[in-house]
């Protein structure tokens, strides 16, 4: 390379030829020309000189070439080292890929071996669920059904095995399910806490839960609640307290029902003096009532929790009915009942009837009995951003400011209001604060101690059947 | 006359509500049992039965619950008097088909006379 480069073109040539004619012996002459000796020696040193000129040309030629070849060859050799360098680099880049490749595998496995833990751990849950499970997929095919919903319903493996993959109807026909089927309906509906009896034994509580992801819907999941023991519980309780109403109300009811004969005259006349007497009896009787009606009430409280039967029902007419039965009282009280509906339309709404009825009479029998005479209670009836409410006023003693926050706990009763009237359980407000809450609608209150008292709650309306349709 | 029977074992409660329900113009027959009670009603069909829950022997509700089995006595209204009245109690009443239920000490006499009234009239 340390060569300077040659250019083709410009490469010198011969301008004489080298044998010039007659001198080249090429055997088409038969006779020779014998030249003179100093012309021949000319002559052959012209000749020399001529090959030496083209020796060197040839030379220069043949470097030139050789020069060219040894360029072309280190070019190459370039360009194969190149190439070699440009592969080795291929060949390490495909290296990493691959082990990129393997380390993404890696995490997949590890990845699909967390998942694979993950949803083994969910069906160890599912499988040791305390309560009964089926799973349907969002075709509402059945995906999954649990170890305790099989021995709740007596399904064995076989069945259940046969029963996945089936649609809901399919399901329900099973002659196994078919109560439940009865229950559900015609699919599966959101349903809450519904009441399966299979039997004297057993007891379920079912609620229908539909299930969504990122996607929309997963599937439907159906849970069955043993609530056997409750059920029994409550039974026993209710006996309990049967027997415990029985044995103290009997001797009382017939001395209520003795006195209040005699009392009306049915049983003879009787003179002022003994009237006198036995209706303080009566009156002490009725305490004694009283006293055994609260110790059953207690009961009561867990009753404000639990809805028994829903009706529709028409507010205005409830309240109406309700304020009926307390004129007289106002009346010896020397209170005025007032009622008025503040909106021209009030929704029905959905109500366990006597719950609602025993909070609306929970709130006029304080007022009444709070009130001083002379006094006023007025009842109000509207509808307000959607909800029905019902406001109890009263003129009477009011709530102590430092107590209000108690009103609604379990056995509160206002410090002047243990003055003004000696019996009270403290129950009702708590009791009525249940069943209003348990109905979906909130209470409270406002008051001021010697001013008055003003109590109101509220309930949303019942679904309308217009727009449910 | 309109036919009250009065299924009852407390005999206070008997002599009394009979009393009551005597001068108020009804003809009261008297059962103290459930047992007897059935049989009463099957001799002689009255327009109203006054039932008591607890009783020996045969209590109200198997009193009801055999009268919805027959035919002619299911459609005689029945009125409960008794010295309980709890939720379940009254749930079950309303099932097997009875008209009224009334705690013993949040009515008297007089007040049962005017329930009779409201269903049968005088």
């Amino acid at each position: 390379m340390n060569q300077p480069l040659i250019d083709k073109n410009n490469i010198p040539r011969p301008e004489k030829a080298v044998f010039p004619s007659g001198a080249k012996g090429s055997g088409n002459e038969s006779e020779p020309v014998l030249p003179s000796r100093a012309d021949e020696i000319r002559e052959l040193n012209e000749v020399k000189s001529q090959l030496e000129e083209a020796k060197n040309i040839l030379e220069i030629r043949v470097n030139a070439k050789t020069k060219a070849l040894r360029d072309l060859a280190s070019g190459l050799e370039e360009e194969v080292k190149a190439r070699t360098q440009e592969l080795r680099q291929k060949v390490e880049e495909s290296e990493n890929s691959r082990m990129a490749l393997m380390n993404m595998l890696e995490d997949m496995e590890d990845l699909r071996r967390r998942a694979e833990e993950e949803k083994e751990k969910t069906l160890a849950i599912i499988t040791a669920l305390a309560d009964g499970l089926m799973f349907f997929d969002h075709h509402d095919r059945l995906a999954l059904i649990n170890p305790r919903m099989e021995s709740f319903f007596g399904i064995t493996r076989i069945e259940s095995k046969n029963m996945t993959g089936q649609s809901i109807a399919e399901c329900f026909r099973a002659p196994k399910l078919k109560l439940l089927g009865k229950l559900m309906g015609d699919g599966l509906a959101n349903i809450s806490r519904k009441e399966l009896f299979l039997d004297e034994k057993n007891v379920f509580e079912v609620s229908v839960l539909e299930v969504a992801g990122h996607a929309g819907k997963i599937g439907t999941i159906l849970l069955v609640h043993d609530i056997s023991r409750e059920k029994m519980v409550e039974k026993m309780k209710t006996e309990f307290v049967s027997i415990a109403a029985h044995q103290l109300r009997t001797p009382i009811s017939a001395i209520k029902w003795t006195l209040r004969m005699i009392l009306d005259g049915d049983l003879g006349p009787i003179n002022e003096e003994q009237e006198e007497f036995l209706d303080k009896t009566y009156k002490s009787n009725e305490r004694m009532i009283n006293l055994i009606n609260d110790l059953l009430n207690v009961t009561r409280i867990e009753e404000g929790r639990h809805l028994y039967t829903l009706t529709i029902a028409d507010m205005e007419e409830v309240v109406a009915g309700l304020m009926a039965n307390y004129e007289d009282i106002a009346r010896q009280k020397k209170l005025k009942l007032n009622f008025e509906k503040i909106s021209p339309i009030i929704p029905p709404v959905k109500v366990d009837l006597e719950k609602i009825k025993l909070v609306i009479s929970n709130l006029i029998e304080n007022a009444l009995k709070y009130t001083p005479a002379g006094g006023n209670i007025f009842v109000t009836l509207g509808e307000e951003e959607g909800m029905v409410f019902l406001e109890v006023k009263d003129t009477g003693i009011g709530i102590p400011e430092e107590q209000q926050n108690r009103v609604f706990t379990k056995y509160f009763r206002g410090a002047n209001a243990i003055k003004a009237e000696t019996e009270g359980t403290g129950l009702g407000l708590f009791i009525a604060k249940n069943i209003v809450e348990t109905h979906g609608g909130s209470i409270g209150f406002v008051s001021k101690k010697d001013e008055g008292t003003a109590f109101s709650f509220t309930l949303p309306p019942a679904p309308d059947p217009l727009i449910e349709a | 006359m309109k036919k009250i029977l009065l299924i009852e074992d407390e005999e206070l409660i008997i002599k009394l509500l009979s009393k009551k329900l005597d001068a108020a113009g009804y003809d009261v027959a008297l059962a103290m049992n459930g047992q007897e009670g059935i049989e009463k009603m099957r001799e002689n069909m009255p327009d109203l039965v006054l039932l008591d829950i607890v009783m020996p022997r045969m209590g109200g509700f198997e009193v009801m619950a055999e009268m919805k089995k027959d035919e002619k006595l299911a459609k005689i209204p029945v009125i409960i008097i008794s010295n309980s009245g709890q939720p379940l109690e009254l749930e079950r009443a309303k099932e097997l088909g009875a008209a009224d239920w009334l705690v013993k000490t949040e009515f008297d006499p007089k007040e049962v006379a005017d329930k009779i009234q409201k269903y049968i009239g005088e």
